[in-house]
């Protein structure tokens, strides 16, 4: 699982930029030739799915070398799985009620595990635990390889956002 | 029961100890934007380092919404085709 005979090098950052340019702009193409129905229910979907498609495009691109990459394409997959059942109605109502009893159960232990932190004797780990919720698959992961997934968490996110900000301005002005 | 279920889980994580820490805020403090305000840049708190970090993640999730919502409206209004497309990806390669 832990690949520690090969380090993840670092990608060269403007390698990292097309490649997630590439593909997002595939995927806004993709969007835009999708047909809809209602006006209003649309823009939110659309942003969402843009959304989606960026984390996406980005996550891809970093592939299966980071943890983090792993976990956003994984949630974005099993979310749509999970989308795809109900949409078919595969899941009985009686599936339905069990999901939701597992999704309150979760809450609910989320709130518990909240003040065991406080009372936890190690220094940092409230502003750890909440490094750990931001990035994704943060919260499993072995203290050694956090500080690495972090910054590069922080690389990817920001050359997203320029990209993103490229692309706004380029469709603006023409 | 799912207390117990639950600090079992934290303790096979295994927390972040000194070493780790000096490691992390010096790759985080070439990344992170420097901020105006901070006075001496040599010696900044490890838990300001890690608040910082925090919401500078925080502040790029947000920008990714709000330009996901700009991509999605200019995405609507414009007419744009496959050759505007390919012309997009010329200028990125």
């Amino acid at each position: 699982m832990s690949s520690a005979s090969q380090q993840p090098t670092s990608i060269n950052p403007i390698h990292l930029k097309n490649q997630f340019a590439l593909r997002f702009v595939r995927a806004l193409n993709t969007i835009k030739n999708q047909k809809g129905s209602a006006h209003d229910t649309q823009m939110h979907c659309r942003s969402r799915r843009v959304k989606i498609a960026a984390y996406t495009a980005m996550a891809s691109v970093v592939g299966s070398r980071r943890s983090w990459s792993r976990a956003v394409l994984w949630k974005i997959r099993n979310r749509s799985r999970n989308q795809d059942l109900l949409r078919n109605k595969i899941m009985t109502n009686h599936h339905r009620r069990r999901r939701h009893a597992k999704l309150c159960m979760k809450r609910r232990n989320r709130n518990s595990i909240r003040e065991d932190v406080y009372l936890n004797p190690f220094r940092y780990s409230v502003q750890e635990s909440k490094l750990r919720k931001m990035v994704p698959g943060g919260r499993n992961m072995d203290s050694w390889c956090l500080g690495d997934e972090i910054a590069d968490y922080i690389k990817c996110l920001a050359a997203q956002v320029e990209v993103m900000q490229t692309l706004v301005d380029l469709y603006t002005v023409t | 029961m799912s207390n117990r279920r639950s600090r079992s889980r934290q303790m096979g994580v295994s927390r972040i100890n000194d070493d780790q820490i000096a490691d992390l805020v010096s790759k985080l403090q070439q990344i992170i934007p420097h901020n105006i305000h901070a006075t001496c840049s040599n010696k900044v708190s490890a838990s300001r380092v890690l608040q910082e970090t925090c919401t500078y993640i925080r502040s790029l999730h947000r920008e990714v919404d709000d330009l996901s919502e700009r991509l999605s409206e200019l995405l609507q209004s414009t007419d744009t085709n496959s050759a505007e497309a390919a012309i997009i990806r010329s200028l990125f390669m």
